[in-house]
């Protein structure tokens, strides 16, 4: 298999993923929080190459400090979570050049971590996004009516006896998962584009849960493999060019979304 | 020992004074422009806006060398904020739709870069500072930026602080909401761009956000709230930088001076945090 080939299965696989996930997180307002786990997945990366095990895994320790973290300042501080959040943005990027810094004998690819190296992903990245895709699909398939009552309706999904803060820790690991599997091949900048553009597009062209659950991967994957075509063609980043395609579309489908009849859009859910 | 000695001289070197008033002027700056920007809570904003900002400062210094930094900055911050005020006046109020656009910024910021000669250098300079080798030219635009973005805040502070507390007594009160938006708006704009140099675009947000939250924490009334940001701005901005030239000069490990302020930053916070959970001091009145 050729390197580009790789490329595009790994962009395909990573694409349903950010679109099926990226879904929830724009409807349940975590962009923000989805951008802090982005960053926070940087430090973790450069600390994981530099301990000699996988970059995923330093991520994803990397991630659950931060969960951990801006949960626990949002309890504790007036101010709450944005401003929690924003902190650890800003720690994240200052640990990920201080480790770098400090181990400077094992050469990291900074670039690489920001704005990801589609076509240098490894096999491991590539099976590692496979089982996150294949595990989301389970949560999704077990959990995903729970998910979405809890979203829409806290109080009464409260009332059935369940806890709506579950499926928020749910949606989070989710994130999570997606997010640290996603860096690889469009970096620690760029994957929030991915996560959001697609299902904002989604959202503007249909009210329906379902319709959006299908749009929002077919703009992600879409976006990803005509990035990687173009990044070929004019030779530049990978990871910008996907960004700039998943935004492009979502330009499109805001505009498509004004001239398109309420009927076809379906009725209003949020 | 070599590093006390270093240490002690460090005002005589003129790059270290050069640092040193960079660094003092942006603590001010960011300080004021802080508390601002966590009583709004516009931290997302922020971050967005840096990014936003990161194009420009790619083509300035791609098309026109080092001293077309400032500018390219400039006209990227005019637009993203201008663009933002649109966004919020036309109610794409989505953070997701601002997070998408201000990434798309960014990755044209990317690409630009990514088509020159020694991308990867360029980029980390680009992304991480080199308060070091700050020249003279650069002090002064630094100052200036600082000062204007200071005055925009500062002539805006009545109406920043009534919508902050209460958006809609504001509006009914006579105040421009979009206005005042886009005022703080063009100040975190401001402060992106004269801290780009010195600390880098990506670490740029550890002085708009930091000092405002850690004096969140302690602070009881507005007045303190501003002591207690800008204080600290300063002080942890030359506690950094001590210990980036330390660690650089004496350990001979070539740290990226604004990452070092960035983690003195987000360290005191986390200290912050600990003593008031500690402590426990009631809370605020009326700034819970």
């Amino acid at each position: 298999m050729s390197y580009f080939d790789r490329a595009l299965i790994v962009i395909t696989v990573v694409g349903i993923l950010t679109g099926l996930v990226g879904t929830f997180v724009v409807l349940r307002k975590r962009v923000l929080f989805a951008q802090a786990l982005t960053h926070a997945t940087f430090p973790g990366a450069v600390i994981g190459i530099l301990l000699g095990f996988s970059m995923q895994l330093g991520a994803v320790v990397a991630c659950a400090l931060i969960v951990g973290t801006i949960t626990l300042i949002g309890r504790i501080t007036p101010g709450g979570a944005g401003a929690a959040s924003g902190v650890l943005l800003a720690g994240g990027f200052a640990a990920g050049a201080l480790a770098q810094a400090f181990g400077s004998s094992v050469p990291v690819d900074m670039t690489a971590l920001l704005f990801g190296s589609v076509l240098s992903v490894s096999t491991t990245d590539g099976v590692l996004a496979a089982i996150a895709l294949v595990l989301t699909l389970l949560a999704l398939v077990f959990a995903g009516k729970h998910v979405v009552y809890a979203m829409f309706d806290p109080e009464g999904y409260r009332g059935l006896g369940y806890e709506p803060a579950a499926m928020d820790a749910l949606l989070m690991v989710l994130t999570t998962i997606t997010v640290v599997v996603t860096m690889p091949a469009v970096g620690a900048i760029l994957t929030i584009a991915l996560i959001a553009a697609p299902a904002a597009a989604a959202r503007a062209l249909t009210a329906r849960l379902g319709v959006m659950l299908a749009i929002a991967p077919t703009l992600s994957v879409a976006s990803g493999v005509l990035g990687l075509l173009l990044s070929r063609e004019f030779s530049v980043s990978a990871g910008a060019s996907i960004a700039l395609v998943a935004t492009a579309l979502l330009g499109v489908a805001l505009i498509a979304g004004r001239w398109m009849p309420r009927r076809l859009r379906g009725e209003v859910v949020a | 020992m070599i590093t006390l000695d270093l240490l002690l001289h460090f005002w005589t070197m003129p790059f270290m004074v050069r640092a040193v008033i960079v660094l003092v002027t942006l603590g001010i700056t960011a300080g004021i422009v802080g508390v601002f920007v966590n009583l709004r809570g516009f931290e997302f904003l922020t971050d967005g806006l840096t990014h936003a900002v990161f194009p420009g400062i790619a083509a300035g210094v791609a098309f026109a060398g080092s001293g077309g930094l400032f500018w390219g900055a400039a006209i990227a911050a005019a637009a993203a904020t201008v663009f933002l005020s649109l966004l919020a006046r036309r109610g794409v109020s989505s953070d997701a739709a601002v997070a998408v656009v201000l990434v798309a910024m960014f990755s044209v910021g990317v690409l630009i870069v990514s088509r020159s000669d020694d991308a990867a250098g360029q980029l980390e300079q680009l992304l991480f500072g080199r308060l070091f080798t700050v020249s003279l030219t650069e002090v002064v635009v630094t100052a200036i930026i600082s000062v204007l973005a200071i005055a925009t805040v500062l002539l805006t502070v009545r109406a920043q602080v009534m919508t902050a507390f209460d958006r809609d007594a504001a509006r009914a009160a006579g105040y421009r909401v979009t206005l005042v938006d886009l005022s703080l708006n063009v100040a975190i704009a401001l402060v992106v761009v004269s801290a780009s140099i010195a600390v880098g675009n990506l670490l740029v947000i550890a002085f708009l956000i930091v000092p405002g939250a850690l004096a969140r924490v302690w602070a009881r009334r507005l007045t303190s709230l501003f002591a207690i940001a800008l204080s600290f701005a300063v002080l942890a901005g030359l506690a950094g930088l001590a210990g980036a030239f330390t660690i650089s000069v004496g350990l001979d490990i070539p740290i990226p001076p604004g990452a070092a302020i960035a983690a003195v930053f987000v360290a005191s916070y986390l200290l912050a945090l600990l003593l008031f959970v500690i402590v426990r001091r009631p809370k605020a009145g009326g700034m819970g």
